[in-house]
């Protein structure tokens, strides 16, 4: 049994180009943005632009740099180098003028008021806001607006969060994490709302570790981990490029070196006579074998999720890395 | 200042319905007062009536300004809410604005319905302008705990404020003389703390109709400190909250 790890570089490369490819000003743009602690690089040369009415999962493992980033986009962190522009301006002043809606997982709510209230006061602070009663039935909290905001579940929390983010009407909405503590349900039903929101022309940017949220509601994913870019695309590209078909089949007599050679391989395992294969391209894979007169049986040829590719990303860049920074980053 | 005003009307009315804060603010003072206030003795050349009037509005008024800051704002940093509030348009010193503001509405009940029990139920007697001078004094002065709430509030966490909190609170509240007039060696001390100087302000228009520069100096440096506290305090956690 083996395993090998091709490098997926080439595929990569051109990852930053993506969002320079569509049309008008950014609405986020980070420049070689890094945020230092002492040692530890929570963000590291973080370069992406987010263009208007896109929606965009920022999608990465526990300690990645998710919230870090979206932190310092909303202007609760400064970088420790590099800028960062919102709606051509700087991150405060972009808040300020009501632009931005933003849901984080370390937002709190004030106690000892109704929700009713607490969506009355946010909205009344926003220029140009959404009706109070629209606002509670979007987000799905009309039923219990009358009800004191310290005595909800931890869900219908989450929900009036949302409620404070989307009551602003705003341009660009930033939602850290936005479906923790929710059921299944309840995920689903925020997702369709969440559609409803952007459907307008709105800009969506949401930081998840969920694979088929990403996968599901964005249309475009930047993968990060420890505080680096390391792809950007739809989906769809996102799994191409991590080799997304796993091929496998049975061989009489397997070669390793033969193998490791072939095209379009991006990770290779040998269980005694069965080789599994992951491929960002099955049908050359597949030719090269025959054309090299092995006669495999058993051929099974498949999509890998995005979770697969997911993994196969941020793997590489934890071994690109090797295990001597492990512990300077987060 | 529209968005810090909507803040600080659902801060009040907030309060309004906090038992905690109606118990420590205006029922524990106007009990104290309905049961010591006709005490025959006095204090500071006052009647004892109209020290125990001084002692029990800026007793209420203190603890309105201070105990109940502290401890909220601790929490509400913890919480997040602060950091929730910065993601909206209000301006970056709104909560504390809001939170001062807040201080400075709800502290004024619980003066004016000592005042009155000292007018209509221990029956002091004085000039209409001594009576608006000394609510006025009190007032203002212990607003200056309201920035100390800030500065305590933002460097503390929820559990290690709680203590600190009852510790000043019952400093401030004895050795400033807001209970009992002090004497000997407590009073020398006493002298010095920011409560004393409220109390000695107000007893000292009552009495004389003036007050000695030295208390009015002894209010402004503790109120320069807090300030200054509040400051930093808030200042060196503008990366976190």
């Amino acid at each position: 049994m083996g395993q090998y790890q091709a490098g997926y570089a080439t595929a990569l490369s051109s990852a930053a180009s993506y969002g320079a490819s569509r049309g008008g000003a950014p609405v986020v743009s980070f420049e070689n943005v890094s945020k230092h602690y002492g040692n530890l690089h929570a963000v590291d040369g973080l370069t992406l632009d987010l263009r208007h009415g896109e929606t965009v999962a920022l999608l990465g493992p526990n300690g990645a740099g998710k919230s870090t980033s979206l932190d310092m986009l909303l202007a609760l962190r400064k970088p420790t180098s590099g800028r960062i522009e919102m709606f051509g301006s700087d991150p405060y002043h972009a808040v300020k003028s009501g632009r931005v809606g933003a849901m984080l997982q370390s937002g709190g709510l004030m106690p000892e008021v109704t929700v009713r209230e607490l969506v009355t006061l946010i909205t009344k602070l926003h220029p140009k806001p959404e009706p109070v009663e629209t606002t509670l039935k979007r987000a799905g909290i009309a039923q219990f607006a009358d009800q004191r905001v310290d005595r909800l579940s931890g869900g219908q929390t989450q929900r009036v969060r949302f409620a404070l983010a989307i009551c602003g009407q705003s341009e660009l909405i930033v939602l850290d994490e936005p479906t923790t503590a929710m059921d299944v349900e309840t995920r689903r039903l925020f997702w369709a709302s969440m559609k409803e929101e952007v459907a307008g022309g709105r800009t969506l940017l949401f930081a998840t570790h969920y694979l088929e949220e990403a996968d599901q509601a964005a249309d475009r994913i930047l993968v990060i981990n420890r505080g680096r870019l390391l792809a950007d695309g739809t989906p769809a590209e996102i799994k191409q490029r991590a080799g997304a078909k796993r091929l496998s089949f049975k061989l009489d007599r397997v070669e390793e070196q033969f193998l490791l050679g072939l095209p379009g391989l991006v990770n290779l395992e040998i269980r005694h006579d069965v080789v599994q294969i992951q491929t960002s391209d099955s049908d050359a894979t597949l030719y090269a074998v025959l054309d090299a007169g092995h006669r495999p049986h058993e051929i099974e040829v498949g999509s890998l999720g995005l979770e697969q590719a997911f993994i196969a990303i941020t793997a590489e860049d934890d071994a690109a890395n090797g295990n001597a920074h492990a512990g300077e980053t987060i | 200042m529209g968005g810090t005003l909507a803040l600080t009307k659902a801060e009040i009315s907030r309060l309004r319905r906090n038992k905690r804060y109606m118990i420590f603010t205006v029922a524990l003072p106007v009990m104290f007062y309905l049961i010591f206030g006709k005490s025959q003795t006095t204090g500071y050349g006052v009647s004892f009536a109209a020290f125990y009037m001084v002692g029990m509005a800026s007793f209420g008024a203190f603890s309105g300004a201070f105990n109940n800051n502290t401890i909220r704002i601790s929490q509400e940093r913890k919480d997040g809410w602060i950091r929730q509030l910065r993601l909206t348009p209000l301006p970056a010193n709104a909560y504390v604005v809001a939170k001062v503001l807040t201080s400075m509405v709800t502290t004024v009940p619980s003066i004016l319905i000592v005042f009155l029990l000292g007018r209509f139920y221990a029956h002091v007697q004085m000039p209409i302008w001594k009576w608006v001078v000394c609510a006025v004094a009190i007032w203002i002065g212990t607003l200056i705990f309201a920035a100390l709430a800030v500065a305590l509030g933002y460097k503390l966490n929820p559990d290690s404020v709680q203590p600190v909190t009852i510790v000043v609170f019952f400093a401030f509240s004895i050795f400033g003389g807001l209970w009992f007039p002090l004497s000997g060696a407590l009073a020398k001390f006493g002298e010095f703390t920011p409560t004393y100087q409220i109390v000695k302000i107000s007893t000292d228009v009552i009495a004389q109709g003036s007050v000695a520069l030295v208390n009015v100096i002894g209010l402004v440096v503790w109120f320069a400190i807090f300030a200054v506290l509040a400051t930093f305090a808030v200042r060196s956690t503008a990366e976190t909250v």
